[in-house]
């Protein structure tokens, strides 16, 4: 059955992601009209997949890379969601949901059924730990998504090139607004997931290693946003500058998700 | 009967020719009455800038164009100067199809305006007031008022600036989230300064500075966008607050240069800076727009934009033709349901239907030698109760031809005669 959820979900998040594209690309009728409906739909059946997973695997997926990944693809479905029925915005949509279907993808294909856990693992700590670094990754992806979208509209008004994305996405400052609304969340997120995940570590591991690659990533990526936050704040950056860092926030991010996890990490592995 | 429409436009004659017929609402409220007297008692006029046209139902087939073109030179005092032959005539179907594409803004001027069908409408309720729009009337206008909504709702031909001015207040749209929080200086008070001033005003720009070399243009144009003048000298210090700057002077040398920009954008905190250079030659150099967060553009930037909207526009006809065809098909519809005789037959089919109904359930309680009798009193019962709506249904000659269209719609509609009609929505 697990088996069955884990093939049908990519399934459901292409749909997701053809309707949206042919509501923004097309301008189809039938597509504006299908695609919250197909989404709500989508993290329905998501949240149904990680509930019988973890009643099955008697843990909850965050125990693995990939187990993150549907995690993750999921959250940023349901952030998205709530964004779109906040704002009744739902050009932006096609973009953000291509992030969570390839997130989803590449969970389904290498996600290990597995009911073995290590003891550390089970911690309330280590729970808000993940959790907030989950949420925390969902807004940064976001942020980059919008940041892409913002980069997109000023290359195409500075070309003076009036195509679709001039005419579907929002204006530049709402987009803006957007990154850095989801900017200021990731930080923050990131913040409560570094320091539940020292006080965790301490516990969990008799000698941590605090010069792991993957702890060193995770504070270059928390300072990298600490730094968008400030200079915006308090210095008023605005405009391109902040949605290329943005983005090459959430690319170091993603680096360090996938290939510093699993390559270079020793500790912060557990599968 | 026969629908007639009778107008001018720039399609059949000259602004010259066409101002000369232009109708203020009070000369329409003078011409109502005598356009009355010519048909059936239904009329509607309207005009625009572009367009006078009279719509009028006729008794019979016979098409009194000629009389209703005199009057309205007359009316005007044009005689001499607007020749009969300026004005077009269209009858039944086509006058109806004409309406629906004047609504839906594809026969104005400029193609998709927007502003026709608010104008249409304003005719359509004057002739409202007056009592010159009747049954019909309000009937085919209410399918006009349709057809221009679904042509703004369902297509794209009244999307995108077809004007240079309006072009420029898109663009900062797409870049400032709410202009009422924004600040703009008009550099100039020319024709396009004073219209992309007017526009912006529209949008409710929070705050509109105005500055020129004549400073009695500038307070006139102040004056009239609710705007504040700021003296010619010192118009650079705004640049530290504006996010848009509209530039339409005459000047040998550039206004704004690149190192200027630069110079300024260090102390405005890397906020945007939306730069429209509508002056011939250049006001703003071109170089600008290489720096981050400035967007400019130049008047061929914004013509160029202008035609590829209207090229959009263009594609979008013959999706507008379509639902005006489809409008026009319900129309059809609706009158041929209103013939007399199509109506009388059904309301005689419909009681003799309901005597052999209630007969055939009920003869056996009769005896057989009655039968006959209650056949031909059952008859004769039917036969009384629609003689005096077909009585009242023929004798159309004593009432205006609205009023005998609405008997039988209310006929119908008591009976069940026809399917529901589907009321419309537009109705003002």
């Amino acid at each position: 059955m697990i088996g069955t959820f884990n093939y049908l979900l990519p399934l459901f998040y292409f749909s997701l992601v053809w309707t949206y594209g042919k509501a923004f690309f097309a301008d189809k009728p039938w597509a504006k009209h299908a695609k919250t409906p197909i989404l709500i739909c989508t993290i329905l059946f998501h949240l149904l997949a990680l509930v019988m997973r973890t009643i099955v695997f008697r843990h909850p997926p965050v125990t693995s890379i990939f187990e993150i990944f549907t995690v993750l693809a999921c959250s940023i479905s349901i952030t998205y969601f709530i964004i779109e029925l906040r704002s009744q915005r739902k050009e932006t949509g096609y973009f953000i949901l291509n992030i969570a279907f390839f997130f989803q993808l590449a969970s389904s294909l290498f996600i290990k059924s597995t009911s073995e856990v290590p003891e550390i693992l089970r911690s309330p700590l280590f729970g808000i730990h993940v959790s907030s670094a989950l949420l925390g990754y969902a807004a940064i992806t976001i942020a980059g998504a919008y940041s892409f979208m913002y980069l997109m509209l000023y290359h195409e008004m500075k070309a003076i090139q009036f195509g679709v994305i001039y005419k579907k996405l929002p204006t530049l400052e709402t987009l803006e607004r957007m990154t850095f609304t989801a900017v200021i969340l990731a930080f923050l997120l990131l913040s409560a997931a570094i320091l539940f995940g020292f006080i965790w570590l301490n516990r969990a591991i008799a000698d941590p290693n605090y010069f792991d690659p993957k702890l060193i990533g995770t504070i270059l990526i928390w300072t990298m946003y600490g730094f968008l936050v400030i200079t915006r704040m308090f210095y008023g950056w605005k405009g391109r500058k902040v949605m290329i860092l943005s983005i090459a926030g959430f690319l170091i991010s993603l680096f360090s998700m996938t290939i510093i996890n699993i390559f270079f990490s020793r500790f912060h592995k557990f599968y | 009967m026969n629908l007639l429409c009778v107008g001018i436009s720039h399609h059949t004659a000259p602004l010259d020719v066409r101002e000369r017929l232009w109708f203020s609402s009070e000369e329409t409220r003078r011409t109502l009455p005598l356009l009355r007297s010519l048909g059936t008692g239904e009329c509607v006029l309207f005009s625009t800038c572009n367009r006078t046209e009279v719509y009028v139902l006729t008794e019979n087939n016979i098409v009194p164009s000629e009389e209703i073109k005199k009057i309205l030179i007359a009316q005007k005092s044009a005689q001499g100067k607007v020749q009969p032959s300026d004005l077009f005539t269209l009858t039944a179907g086509e006058a109806a199809r004409h309406l629906f594409r004047v609504s839906a803004g594809i026969d104005s001027m400029v193609l998709g305006d927007v502003q026709i069908l608010a104008q249409v409408k304003e005719g359509f309720s004057l002739a409202n007031e007056l009592g010159t729009a009747g049954f019909f009337m309000n009937r085919l206008f209410q399918l006009a008022f349709r057809a221009g909504k679904r042509a703004r709702t369902e297509t794209e031909i009244g999307d995108g600036a077809v004007s240079v001015s309006y072009a420029a207040v898109e663009l900062a749209e797409k870049i400032f989230d709410d202009l009422q929080k924004k600040a703009a200086l008009v550099i100039g008070a020319g024709e396009t300064a004073d219209l992309t001033a007017t526009h912006l005003r529209g949008k409710e720009i929070g705050k509109l500075l105005i500055t020129n070399r004549t400073q009695e243009r500038a307070e006139q144009l102040a004056a009239k966008v609710q705007g504040v003048v700021i003296p010619f000298e010192n118009w650079f210090d705004t640049l530290l607050e504006v996010d848009i700057l509209i530039s339409s002077v005459e000047v040998n040398r550039y206004v704004l240069t690149a190192s200027d920009i630069q110079r300024i954008l260090k102390h405005r905190g890397n906020k945007t800076l939306f730069v429209v250079d509508i002056g011939v030659p250049r006001n703003i150099d071109p170089e600008i727009k290489n720096i981050e967060n400035v967007f400019l553009y130049d008047l061929d930037n914004l013509h160029l934009m202008v035609e590829e909207n209207l090229q959009k526009r263009q594609t979008e006809i013959p999706k507008v033709e379509a639902i005006i065809t489809e409008i026009l098909a319900e129309l059809t519809h609706w009158y041929s349901s209103l013939e007399v005789n199509p109506t009388i037959t059904a309301l005689t089919q419909f009681m003799e239907n309901i005597r052999r109904e209630e007969l055939a359930k009920n003869i056996n309680r009769f005896d057989p030698k009655d039968r006959e009798l209650v056949e031909l009193v059952t008859k004769r019962i039917i036969n009384k109760i629609v003689h005096a709506p077909i009585v009242n249904l023929k004798s159309g000659k004593e009432i205006s031809l609205g009023d005998r269209l609405q008997k039988m719609s209310a006929i119908q509609k008591l009976f069940g005669l026809t399917g529901p009609h589907k009321e419309d929505s537009d109705a003002e």
